[in-house]
């Protein structure tokens, strides 16, 4: 059994040879960390966020970076592919907090970000989590240190039960995708669809992740009759249902649940050719948005990463100049309470700066409106922006100063239910 | 083979002795979580020896129970029951559920068994995503709290949600786990698992009952790759669906045959090396899979038998060589 | 009734792609006892290569068929003789062990070249026709035409020409084959080069109708390899007809029971049938 003393040996110098290579933190650099899906299923959703990070990092240090309490600091964003794993995910976040001194880490994924709201707040290594995902669950788990960007997704089910309501859709079937997000969807949709009078005549999930032909479920909801689908993933897989359900000789309409964009199934599926969408209400088309600033965005985005804008990579690109210029309020890099309480400093964000300005927070989550827009027979129609959290009218109405408005868009209140202050 | 010599006796103690003293040397909350990982998923790859090493079954359905102890620690402390008892509890429950596993699919064999588990393998990754009422979906448990404070006589108050105190804990299930395989393994018992491996035809002919000596190998595996799982639930906090996936089970499958299969040192080396070694392989990026992939074509070309039998032949050559320099110095000299 | 013909259109049209794909993996598996699950990303690649010669080069949909198949068809000769041929003589584990190596570099691989965003080249015979009530596409029925176009012409390589001869005589008795003078080695060269070429001509096919993605290989993999085990190891008309079932079963189950479990009955029926007949439909006694 003497064989065994080699490895033994091997193993401890393996260990030592590897903590001495990868400890590298470097001077005068202010590290905000990410850890997400760089490959596998959701490679492209992660990289979208990954982007949005890295151009805010950019146009940060490109300005001179920040200054805090009167040091000069440059942006460095340090991504790590953690393939929805939540063992590599929790590894990567303790990698990024003690190797890089991450203070901010992002991730995109409730399935890891769930695990390191478990860690975030251990007193050796804090760190603010600043969680990409619409789920509500992230408001279950009580923690003072995670940020939830996006709007709940049930702002964007109120707001297209809404749009499809007052086009005189009654009877939907729903073919959303499987998986955490789309069950809550569904579901979600469902009970709103219903409570405001309409009716649900089928509902058959399909995976958009790993499945790619849908005529199986397709066929079973269209031979309901639906005057709509409600149907949506990731983009480019709902680009194909909708092709799909066009060739079983469906002409109704869709909803698109907020993870597939119509703007980028528009141009990437259908090589921006409109007319073969039909009628479709979704998130709203990147063009359409208040901001004067987006064309221009919209242009250095694409030139810089060669893929299409989406809304993933706008509003974290506006969740990190938050942070980067909540750092510079709170006079402090590795302070994560005193980054979150400088949020409110340094909000609302001004949008002939930043493409989707965000407002306020509330609780864990920051505000931001929720805009929906539509496609009629082959041309984008006007946005709808919905304010879904003032508590009144008078609320809305003093709120309305300070969001970003244009001839293009129609601002409403669309107050939603265990959001309201 | 059933005594070891005192020196190696005496180098497993250093180790062990190393082994209790690391967190004083470990400062980095990223170093330990990756060891505290490697530990789970050594006592995980060691149980998965037991049914493959050993007893030669390809089980594939390994992952799924990881992921029964996973879901039913999360499921049971959710529930208010203390994870002293879920813990036990969901290794049982991963033995019952294994019971009509195991009865079906032992009775195919060789490619045939491997894809019999993996196919219940896949089943209950599908179940776990989609059970909702139990499992959570897609989203899974969340928030399990780590085991509460004990208080232990001399040591005081112990609190789990400490990296040291989850490093304790695993390193003592590992313990455990490596010194009751030692005794199956080098018992008369486990001589009728090597026998079932080796030729089932002539172990059945000299009176083993191969079936139930294939089904006990299988079951024990299953039990213990539960308590990893168990584990697994409190250290990480949460459970999704991917910690009964079978990316779990081909995980713990290049552990085992990477550091060598049928030894058990082999499979706590896989274990440690090749997460160490991934996220060694980070700073590579989107060429980190590429060259991992790669890497273990070759590992596997010319390292057959992992590390620990590519150990073991580098021995057995060097011994050879000294052999045959003395019988030449014996021809010289006569 | 309309629905349920739709369903078993779509059954069949999977299970014809089901069938391709598995019918070159039990090649290597039953002649090569090669456990080869980095089949299901040959595939992927094979899809991949038809969208740069389609899309990026521009040359037409059947030509890149064909160029895809051509330079598939090296891959697994390359594949056979670097990765698996150094693996003679070890346990099959450890042949999986490599082919999961494979599967990892070749999702890496197409990952570092194409990007994660779903690819899908245009496609060429988009018109739609309805027939007994039910809605097709062209390119739908060109798969369901070419996997039995293929199925044709293998049964009548492997029946009627001296190499598919040769090919059996391997699968047969290895041992006895290489005594009568036939080259292993050659034989399994071409062996895997027919085996990841069909994998590409699926592949191709499919390509303007499904998405490509690098990890579009891995579930579509694991099918093939029950396909084979239901159909019984080495057995092709059992890789057919497992093919056939499994489309059927996923388009059925899929469609009335519940999508979500839709591959737990593809998979259930598996073990089923496994627990009746422990070596498959057509399997040899003892495996």
């Amino acid at each position: 059994m003497k064989h065994l003393i080699l490895p033994m040996r091997m193993a401890v110098i393996g260990i030592f040879a590897w903590a001495a290579l990868s400890t590298n933190a470097l001077a005068k650099d202010v590290v905000i960390g990410f850890t997400g899906p760089l490959s596998g299923p959701g490679a492209g959703y992660g990289r979208d966020v990954l982007n949005g990070i890295k151009m805010a990092a950019d146009d940060i240090n490109k300005g001179g970076g920040i200054t805090v309490k009167g040091k000069k600091y440059t942006v460095k964003v340090e991504g790590l592919d953690d393939r929805i794993d939540p063992t590599i995910a929790v590894n990567n976040a303790r990698r990024l907090s003690s190797r890089s001194k991450a203070r901010v880490i992002f991730n995109p994924v409730f399935n890891t970000i769930a695990p390191l709201m478990q860690i975030n707040q251990q007193k050796t290594s804090q760190f603010l989590l600043m969680a990409y995902s619409s789920t509500p669950k992230i408001e279950q788990i009580p923690n003072d240190l995670t940020v939830s960007i996006p709007p709940p997704f049930t702002a964007y089910v109120n707001a297209f039960c809404d749009m499809a309501w007052k086009k005189g859709w009654r009877k939907g079937a729903m073919m959303v995708t499987l998986g955490a997000y789309g069950d809550e969807w569904r579901e979600a949709f469902k009970h709103h669809w219903e409570e405001i009078g309409g009716e649900i005549l089928a509902d058959k999930p399909a995976n958009y992740y790993t499945e790619t032909d849908f005529s199986a479920q397709l066929s079973a909801v269209i031979a309901t009759h639906p005057e709509f689908l409600l149907i949506g993933g990731p983009s480019e897989p709902t680009g194909l249902v909708i092709e799909q359900a066009h060739n079983l000789g469906f002409n109704g309409g869709f909803v698109l649940v907020d993870q597939a964009k119509m703007d980028y199934i528009a141009d990437v599926v259908f090589k921006g050719d409109l007319s073969k969408m039909g009628n479709v209400i979704g998130v709203a088309p990147i063009v359409g948005l208040p901001s004067p600033v987006i064309p221009e965005w919209n242009k250095r985005y694409e030139k810089e990463y060669g893929v299409h804008d989406t809304f993933e990579a706008l509003l974290n690109y506006s969740a990190t100049m938050i942070v980067v210029h909540a750092m510079e309020k709170a006079g402090t890099i590795d302070n994560p309470q005193a980054i979150k309480a400088a949020f409110a400093k340094v909000l609302p964000q001004d949008p002939t700066k930043v493409p989707t300005p965000f407002i306020g927070t509330l609780g864990p989550k920051l505000l931001i409106t929720t805009t929906a827009g539509e496609i009629i027979d082959g041309k984008y129609t006007k946005v709808n922006q919905y304010v879904w959290w003032t508590k009144d009218e008078a609320a809305y109405m003093e709120l309305l100063k300070s969001i970003p408005a244009s001839d293009n868009v129609v601002t409403s209140w669309l107050p939603l239910k265990g959001y309201l202050q | 083979m059933f005594t070891k010599p005192i020196h190696i006796k005496l180098f497993f103690l250093a180790v062990l002795i190393a082994a209790l003293l690391l967190p004083l040397f470990i400062s980095d909350a990223y170093m330990f979580q990756v060891v505290i990982m490697s530990i789970l998923f050594a006592i995980a790859t060691c149980a998965m020896n037991l049914i493959i090493g050993f007893t030669g079954q390809a089980s594939l359905a390994h992952g799924a129970f990881f992921g029964i102890g996973a879901y039913g620690v999360a499921i049971l402390t959710k529930a208010g029951v203390s994870f002293w008892l879920a813990l036990p509890a969901a290794a049982v429950m991963a033995v019952l559920i294994g019971l009509p596993v195991g009865l079906i699919s032992l009775r195919t064999r060789g490619h045939y068994f491997a894809i019999v588990t993996l196919c219940f393998g896949v089943i209950m990754w599908i179940v776990a995503g989609n059970w909702i009422e139990l499992t959570g979906g897609e989203n899974g448990i969340f928030g399990i709290a780590p085991p509460g404070d004990i208080l232990v006589p001399l040591i005081g108050r112990i609190d789990f949600s400490s990296q040291a105190a989850q490093y304790y804990l695993a390193l003592a299930f590992l313990l455990l786990t490596l010194w009751a395989l030692y005794r199956i393994v080098y018992s008369v018992f486990g001589l009728t698992f090597m026998a079932v491996r080796n030729n089932e035809a002539l172990a059945d002919a000299v009176g083993i009952n191969t079936f139930t000596t294939k089904l006990i190998s299988f079951e024990a595996a299953n039990f213990i790759a539960a308590l990893a799982g168990g584990l697994y639930a409190i250290v990480i906090g949460a459970v999704s669906p991917s910690a009964a996936g079978y990316g779990l089970t081909f995980n713990f499958l290049i552990y085992l045959i990477l550091g060598g299969i049928a030894t058990l040192s082999g499979s706590v080396i896989g274990a440690f090396a090749i997460p160490i070694l991934m996220e060694s392989l980070q700073f590579l990026q989107d060429y980190q899979l590429l060259i991992f992939g790669a890497l273990l074509v070759v590992v596997i070309i010319y390292f057959p038998m992992g590390f620990v039998g590519g150990l073991r032949r580098l021995n057995q050559i060097i011994a050879d060589r000294r052999r045959r320099k003395k019988s030449e110095a014996v021809h010289v000299s006569g | 009734m309309e629905l349920f013909l739709q369903q078993v259109f779509n059954g069949i049209m999977f299970g014809s792609t089901y069938a391709i794909v598995a019918l070159g993996l039990t090649l290597v598996m039953g002649i090569l006892n090669i456990p080869n699950f980095a089949h299901g990303h040959l595939y992927m690649l094979g899809g991949y290569v038809t969208y740069f010669f389609f899309a990026t080069l521009g040359l037409g949909f059947w030509l890149s068929l064909l160029a895809s198949m051509i330079i598939l068809g090296m891959v697994g000769v390359v594949m056979e003789r670097v990765v698996f041929r150094p693996l003679t003589g070890q346990p099959p584990i450890n042949d999986f062990i490599a082919a999961i190596g494979s599967l990892v570099f070749l999702e890496a691989f197409a990952l570092a070249v194409w990007g994660p965003q779903g690819l899908r080249i245009t496609n060429p015979y988009p018109e739609t026709f309805q027939f007994l009530g039910i809605t097709m596409t062209v390119q739908r029925v060109l798969v369901i035409v070419a996997a039995a176009a293929l199925i044709v012409g293998l049964h009548f390589f492997m029946k009627k020409t001296v190499l598919g001869a040769t090919i059996e005589a391997v699968a047969q008795n290895r041992e006895g084959a290489m005594l009568t003078g036939i080259n292993v080695n050659r034989v399994s060269a071409i062996t895997f080069a027919i085996s990841t070429a069909t994998a590409a001509l699926a592949a191709s096919f499919l390509s303007p109708i499904f998405m490509l993605s690098p990890s579009m290989g891995a579930i579509l993999g694991m099918k093939a390899f029950i396909i084979v085990i239901l159909g019984g190891l080495g057995s092709i008309p059992g890789a057919i007809l497992g093919g056939y079932i499994l489309g059927l079963i996923e388009a059925l189950g899929g469609g009335y029971v519940s999508a979500a479990y839709k591959n737990v009955f593809a998979f259930g029926a598996l073990i089923l049938i496994l627990s009746i007949k422990p070596t498959g439909l057509f399997g040899k006694k003892e495996a």
